[in-house]
């Protein structure tokens, strides 16, 4: 990895971006943009999940208008994080935070994607059952704890 | 007093020394702060977005608003808070930042564009409840969206001055 990170910062597209004074604020800032709308849309669902609230259209409904943007928003962050990536190799691929946000963002992206299938598969999935409702709060659970982490995971890049 | 004199004051209180001089204390309200505001802006947003017109509209404006509302304010109130700590760290340098002072004065004219919204905008809201918007909610929408990416765009760039 060290060496992959020298290669990258070597790179002509590193110099160019590291250069622009403008790049790192202007590219956190989509990056930040794009993480409000996935932990926003996720942490509804999440709570509909735990039955912490009951506003707004049945879950299915709302799944299905949410996780779209969802997915939109993580493409935007994988684009700005990349670049992020290019610009300063080292501050982020050998940062031990750095690392553990990528786990637990494959984590989340999994369960969203499951999560996802079933509620498309059947809309009453996660209410047919005692079991399935327990199961959709444990999960719900889950997606909370893994945004909040990811969020503090990604502030502590700077920090270490 | 001048209110440099009364920032001044403001981070010798003990809690601010605290939060300036613990290794851990900033990065953890940063990070409520964060949190907090992603869902702020998240939020709106989708309210923004539903008066614009984007997306699905198959609910009605006064439902998206009456079940995102209390979300917004929520959090709002839990970024507001953790800021206002992050502030009295360095409360005199804040005070003086450029960016600082673009996001407080944007956020105040948020805030306005709220209000007007709400209290002048969204009383006729039966009418186009379930229709397209009418051009001055279209407007305030447009300018909330725009206000609170400049918001997210100065307060990132207070970190880096």
């Amino acid at each position: 990895m060290q060496n992959f990170s020298d290669w990258l910062a070597a790179t002509a597209l590193s110099h160019l971006f590291a250069g622009l004074t403008w790049f790192v604020p202007v590219v956190q800032t989509v990056h930040i943009l794009s993480i409000a709308v996935v932990v926003t849309t996720l942490g509804m669902l999440d709570f509909r999940l735990l039955r912490l609230s009951r506003r707004g259209p049945p879950l299915s409904t709302m799944a299905g208008n949410f996780i779209p943007w969802t997915w939109r928003a993580l493409g935007v962050l994988l684009v700005s994080g990349i670049l992020l990536i290019i610009t300063e190799p080292a501050r982020e691929l050998m940062n031990g935070a750095f690392r553990l946000k990528m786990l637990l963002v494959l984590l989340l992206v999994l369960l969203t994607f499951t999560c996802q299938k079933a509620t498309a598969a059947d809309p009453d999935y996660w209410s047919a059952s005692p079991g399935r409702r327990r199961l959709g709060g444990v999960l719900g659970a889950a997606s909370l704890v893994l945004c909040v982490s990811i969020v503090a995971a990604g502030r502590l890049i700077a920090y270490l | 007093m001048t209110l440099l004199a009364m920032m001044t004051w403001l981070e010798h209180r003990p809690f601010a020394i605290s939060i300036a001089e613990s290794t851990w204390l900033f990065p953890i309200i940063e990070t409520v702060h964060v949190l907090a505001l992603t869902i702020v802006v998240g939020s709106v947003a989708m309210m923004d977005l539903r008066l614009l017109g984007v997306g699905r509209n198959d609910r009605a404006a006064s439902e998206v608003i009456a079940s995102t509302l209390p979300w917004a304010w929520s959090s709002f109130v839990v970024a507001v808070t953790a800021g206002s700590l992050l502030f009295s760290s360095k409360a005199a340098t804040y005070y003086v930042n450029l960016p600082f002072r673009i996001k407080v004065a944007c956020l105040a004219l948020a805030g306005v564009n709220m209000l007007i919204f709400h209290l002048v905008t969204a009383r006729g809201m039966a009418a186009w409840d379930r229709g397209t918007p009418p051009p001055a909610a279209r407007r305030a929408a447009a300018l909330s969206l725009t206000l609170w990416i400049v918001i997210v765009a100065t307060g990132r760039w207070i970190g880096f001055t």
